[in-house]
């Protein structure tokens, strides 16, 4: 809620840079992409925005926007530019194998990336390519935890996204803060928020 | 027995389809209510201690035991993004975390009482951080004091660590590392107002199966059940 507003502000000032960049460099035919790209960036704000809780996994087709709030987890954002649709997963833990019963897929890094990634097939009907954002695995009390389990994480989940041939392309991971997530699930554009103000587009 | 656990209201029951078989749940309601009784006792203390810190009336809502997966409490608390100064204590040779939320504002207000500065705009961070982790230290040990003195048990926590987050980035850390014991936790939470004041401070004990179990063991001799 809070961040809406900031949000708005920051696209409507990019977006009049942007149109104005374009007009004095671009081509007409250059300009139309760039247009349709800001119109989408504007009215991202309007988009419905779905929390994605600890240990579940949602995957989209409708133009919404994923939001996840994580710590010493993981999220794990999948996207399929060709269909334009795709899915969020907030992951605890890195191996099923820790887990004392059998228990949500959702959950662990190895379980989670391949149910993800075939959710989001199914729904696309199609085996389109798949690339992956990851953000999460901070240490919150570096002082106190001899168990580091962030970055233990994060390396599951690239072991994971490796073994399902998921190509990882941007990732904010590691310090120790914790970062708000949201996904676009039509454009693929990952924005993380730090406690402190600052923000990262992956 | 799943009707009868529904009667007590302040036992917080798995409200999911998912219902994973662990050791928590086949704790029964008499030890449920033992470990509830243990705690309130614990948070009746603290809420005195934080009281007579402050020189203020201080409320407490009725504590309650979750008895929910781990990864349900950021839904249960619904704080998602509000910003929050928690204070961290371990219990040490038992692997039992303790956390104690405030609302990131309500701890700055906290801290100017504590400190005796003019405003909570004027009080250096440094300050304010040493007066939380020191009130931490306070109600933490005045909680775990008052359960020590009833069981017999010896709980020595770790010296405390402030952290200043969003409320769901915070207690993720301590989920996780529940979710390593079991699917099915046992998590005793207990809320703090000032009388004055809407913010409430929340402080949560994550059980670990010892102490669980050491809990209801000794508690039953001292009653002679």
């Amino acid at each position: 809620m809070l961040t809406a507003p900031i949000w708005l502000h920051n696209t409507t000032i990019s977006s009049i840079n942007r149109s104005q960049n374009g007009v004095q460099t671009c081509e007409i035919n250059e300009l139309q992409p760039i247009i349709a790209t800001t119109t989408e960036a504007t009215t991202k704000t309007n988009l419905e925005e779905i929390r994605v809780n600890m240990a579940e996994m949602k995957a989209e087709k409708k133009p919404v926007t994923l939001v996840t709030s994580v710590g010493s987890c993981v999220a794990i954002c999948l996207y399929d530019a060709v269909n334009m649709c795709g899915g969020l997963a907030h992951i605890m833990l890195p191996k099923s194998a820790i887990a004392p019963h059998e228990s949500l897929p959702g959950k662990f890094a190895d379980t989670a990336v391949p149910s993800l990634a075939n959710a989001i097939r199914k729904l696309c009907k199609n085996e389109g390519r798949l690339s992956a954002k990851i953000a999460g695995g901070a240490n919150m009390f570096p002082n106190i935890n001899a168990l580091n389990i962030g970055a233990k994480n994060v390396e599951a989940v690239k072991e994971a996204l490796a073994e399902n041939k998921i190509r990882l392309i941007a990732e904010d991971v590691g310090g120790s803060h914790g970062r708000r997530i949201s996904f676009d699930v039509k454009t693929g554009n990952v924005t993380v928020k730090v406690f402190n103000g600052a923000t990262a587009k992956l | 027995m799943s009707e009868q656990l529904e009667k007590n209201n302040n036992i917080n029951y798995l409200k999911t389809d998912f219902k994973p078989p662990s050791y928590s749940a086949l704790i029964d309601e008499i030890e449920l209510g033992i470990l509830l009784e243990l705690g309130s006792i614990g948070a009746g203390h603290a809420a005195t201690s934080l009281s007579e810190v402050l020189q203020q009336q201080v409320t407490i809502n009725i504590p309650r035991l979750h008895t929910i997966p781990p990864h349900e409490l950021p839904r249960y608390y619904e704080k998602h993004e509000e910003p929050t100064t928690a204070v961290y204590m371990q219990i040490a040779n038992n692997d039992c975390d303790i956390l104690l939320a405030f609302d990131a504002v309500e701890a700055k207000k906290i801290a100017a009482i504590m400190t005796m500065a003019p405003s909570a705009e004027e009080l250096d961070p440094t300050m304010e951080e040493s007066a939380i982790q020191e009130l931490g230290n306070i109600l933490i040990g005045s909680f775990l004091t008052a359960i020590s003195d009833f069981t017999g048990i010896q709980l020595i926590p770790t010296t405390p660590q402030r952290v200043i987050d969003t409320f769901d980035s915070i207690i993720d850390n301590f989920i996780v590392k529940q979710s390593i014991m079991s699917d099915n936790a046992l998590i005793f939470d207990a809320q703090f107002k000032r009388s004055n004041e809407n913010a409430n401070s929340i402080l949560i004990l994550f059980l670990s199966p010892q102490l669980q179990k050491q809990l209801v063991q000794k508690s039953k001799e001292q009653m002679g059940i």
